[in-house]
């Protein structure tokens, strides 16, 4: 993890620390928080592993955002997600560290990425449906590591509201809300990358020899 | 258009990732669903984008977990208690 440059640590701690403090009913007992806490850690690891792509980090990036929402605890109102006020910290801290690094990497391979991607080209290569799969095995052979690295493959915004898509069952509303965006610029992100990366994943599937041939996939 | 006009596949197709994410307000939702008990080839679609939202889903949430993380965590709190 880059813990040297920090541009934005300063500005997120006064804006939690200034945030409306809930009103004293909808406070939770410090044995309340800690229960949501404690039952948030793991869903938060595996999403921070997912935008960091690094074990260390993810458990590094898991255990400060803790710390900080017990610091702020006072700024979470019982009844609301606590998951979404969780993975907000959460987001942010991964994403004040990463800042530093410009995303350069061109994305034009996926621009013409289309509705239905995955289900044209395994029904072109004849593999649909094989094993009883509708996907011919397009992603059941492929390990864990490889489908992350389709994800991580997508431009930053994309790869951010998807990962937070599929790492937990979350409604765009609650997306929208720990990005810091608008619901309809998480539902187009998340629509169209998707469709991105259900190309990544083809080409992937070409690349690891996973389809082999137009007509044939991996046994 | 009118609350009883059925989709044409197209308007089916176009609700396809809102419907997916449960996002469709509930009478939209049914006229989508009214689509697919009608036409085979958009129900066939719609299951293919399905297991691919699943298969995926899957495999990301495959992470063997580090052990102590959350022990590490809550004694840490208990300390600042």
């Amino acid at each position: 993890m880059d813990e040297t440059v920090d541009p934005t640590l300063t500005a997120e701690h006064d804006r939690m620390a200034t945030a409306a403090v809930a009103s004293a009913a909808e406070r939770c007992s410090d044995a309340e928080f800690q229960t949501l806490l404690a039952d948030a850690v793991e869903p938060a690891y595996r999403l921070a592993l997912r935008l960091s792509g690094h074990a260390q980090d993810a458990e590094d990036f898991v255990q400060e955002a803790a710390l900080r929402a017990y610091r702020f605890r006072d700024s979470f109102a019982r009844g609301t997600s606590f998951k979404a006020w969780f993975y907000r910290i959460l987001v942010n801290l991964i994403y004040s560290r990463a800042r530093t690094r410009r995303d350069e990497r061109s994305y034009e391979d996926l621009a013409d990425a289309r509705d239905l991607y995955l289900y044209a080209r395994t029904a072109e290569a004849g593999i649909a449906n094989r094993d009883a799969d509708p996907l011919g095995g397009t992603i059941a052979r492929m390990t864990a590591d490889e489908v992350a690295a389709a994800l991580a493959a997508l431009p930053d915004d994309y790869r951010t509201v998807c990962t937070l898509y599929f790492m937990d069952d979350l409604a765009y509303q609650e997306i929208a809300d720990i990005v810091g965006v608008p619901v309809g610029t998480v539902r187009s992100r998340l629509h169209r990358g998707r469709k991105m990366l259900q190309k990544r994943l083809w080409q992937l599937a070409r690349d690891h020899d996973i389809v082999r041939s137009d007509r044939e996939a991996r046994p | 258009m009118s609350i009883d006009r059925r989709l044409t596949c197209v308007e089916a197709l176009r609700r396809l990732d809102d419907y997916l994410d449960h996002e469709l307000p509930r009478l939209d939702a049914g006229r989508v669903e009214a689509h697919l008990r009608d036409c085979e080839a958009c129900a066939k679609e719609f299951g293919f984008e399905r297991s691919v939202i699943d298969q995926i889903r899957g495999k990301l949430r495959d992470v063997p977990l580090p052990d102590s993380l959350k022990g590490r965590i809550m004694t840490t709190l208990e300390g600042m208690a």
